[in-house]
């Protein structure tokens, strides 16, 4: 076999020894390869960092409890619960706190109330705190509206009672007086 | 390959298009891809011998490109480069199928026998099918000769065999060519 027959006739038909390029599995393996899925990425993290992964999920969790357990607390409140006592709720404690300042000027002796009746005397006393504490139970109850209502009236004209009759026994200070008499 | 070669060379746009490579530009390793794959695919199919293993070689060749072509520092020898990794991938898939290539033995380079062709008639089928049933020894040192023009030294070198070793397995590939053609035919 010459050199000149052999060679010289691939040479010259070089291009038809060429056959199709390869099929698309090549490129489609290569792609896949040079961007392996995202997903398959964070499993991968998760897996060698699970200890720490763990720790952050529990921390997550309990960030989201507290979260909604304070939502619901804040939820529960008069204001939201019913928006509209809070606003008789308002003009009553103002109209009971300047009449209990007003009678704790007055010596116990000329008050002639023990420790209890003195208590009783305050806003916050337990009927209020049951009768609120239903309201929020039951926003949309009525008659624990209406009762919320009575109770602040029935303690204004009592407090208003008393302040008269300590006014008959003892008159307060002049400034008092003027203080009193402004309101 | 060496027309989607000749279009890549000396142009700027090897540069560029090396460049965005370097950068991890997926686009651009399809482009390379793309330019290249079909020429690498047939060197491939040449040397492995069937379809699924050149596929296969292919794309760990290619792998190979995208994750090492930031090491290659002349974007005008791209060609070069790339061949020469995927014949090195054929050569280990060679090596992994038990192929291998020994010394020759007390055999002086054989002369070549002038033989009068002047009848043969010599047809690219025919050479497809007599490379494809030769040795995978002989039809390596053929394939690396004659169709991706590697000189024997540099075949040598390759196959970590001598020179000589390489045109003595060279002058018995294209011989047995011959024979086997001869034989196809008489029994036809």
């Amino acid at each position: 076999m010459s050199e000149s027959s052999f060679e010289d006739f691939v040479r010259q038909h070089r291009q038809e020894f060429e056959a199709p390029g390869p099929g698309p599995r090549v490129w489609a393996n290569l792609e896949q390869q040079l961007n392996p899925p995202r997903k398959n990425r964070v499993i991968q993290m998760i897996g060698r960092h699970w200890l720490k992964a763990a720790a952050i999920l529990v921390l997550l969790v309990n960030s989201v409890m507290i979260y909604q357990f304070l939502q619901m607390k804040q939820s529960q409140h008069l204001i939201n619960v019913a928006p509209e006592m809070q606003e008789a709720k308002m003009y009553y404690t103002s109209q009971i706190e300047q009449r209990l300042e007003t009678i704790k000027k007055y010596p116990n002796s000329v008050l002639g109330l023990d420790s209890v009746g003195r208590k009783e005397l305050e806003l916050r006393n337990e009927t209020y705190q049951m009768l609120e504490a239903e309201l929020v139970q039951n926003p949309g109850n009525e008659r624990i509206k209406a009762a919320m209502v009575r109770y602040y009236q029935m303690k204004l004209d009592l407090l208003d009672k008393i302040l008269e009759e300590l006014r008959e026994k003892q008159p307060v200070s002049q400034k008092q007086s003027n203080y009193e008499r402004e309101i | 390959m060496q027309a989607s070669a000749n279009n890549l060379n000396n142009t700027s746009i090897t540069d560029h298009l090396v460049s965005r490579c370097k950068k991890g530009d997926t686009l651009a390793f399809r482009e390379l891809y793309n330019a290249y794959s079909a020429a690498m695919y047939n060197i491939c199919l040449r040397m492995t011998g069937n379809p699924a293993d050149a596929e296969d070689t292919l794309q760990e060749a290619f792998m190979q490109v995208f994750k090492n072509i930031e090491r290659l520092e002349n974007a005008g020898s791209v060609t070069a480069w790339i061949k020469r990794i995927v014949v090195n991938h054929c050569l280990s898939h060679l090596r992994r199928k038990k192929v291998y290539f020994e010394e020759v033995d007390n055999i002086d380079v054989e002369e070549e026998t002038i033989v009068d062709e002047s009848d043969f008639a010599w047809t690219v089928a025919a050479i497809k099918e007599a490379i494809h049933v030769l040795p995978h020894g002989y039809r390596t040192v053929l394939n690396l000769y004659i169709f991706e023009e590697y000189s024997h030294k540099e075949i040598a070198s390759m196959l970590d065999i001598s020179e000589s070793t390489v045109k003595t397995q060279y002058m018995r590939a294209k011989d047995k060519v011959r024979q086997i053609i001869k034989q196809r035919k008489s029994i036809r």
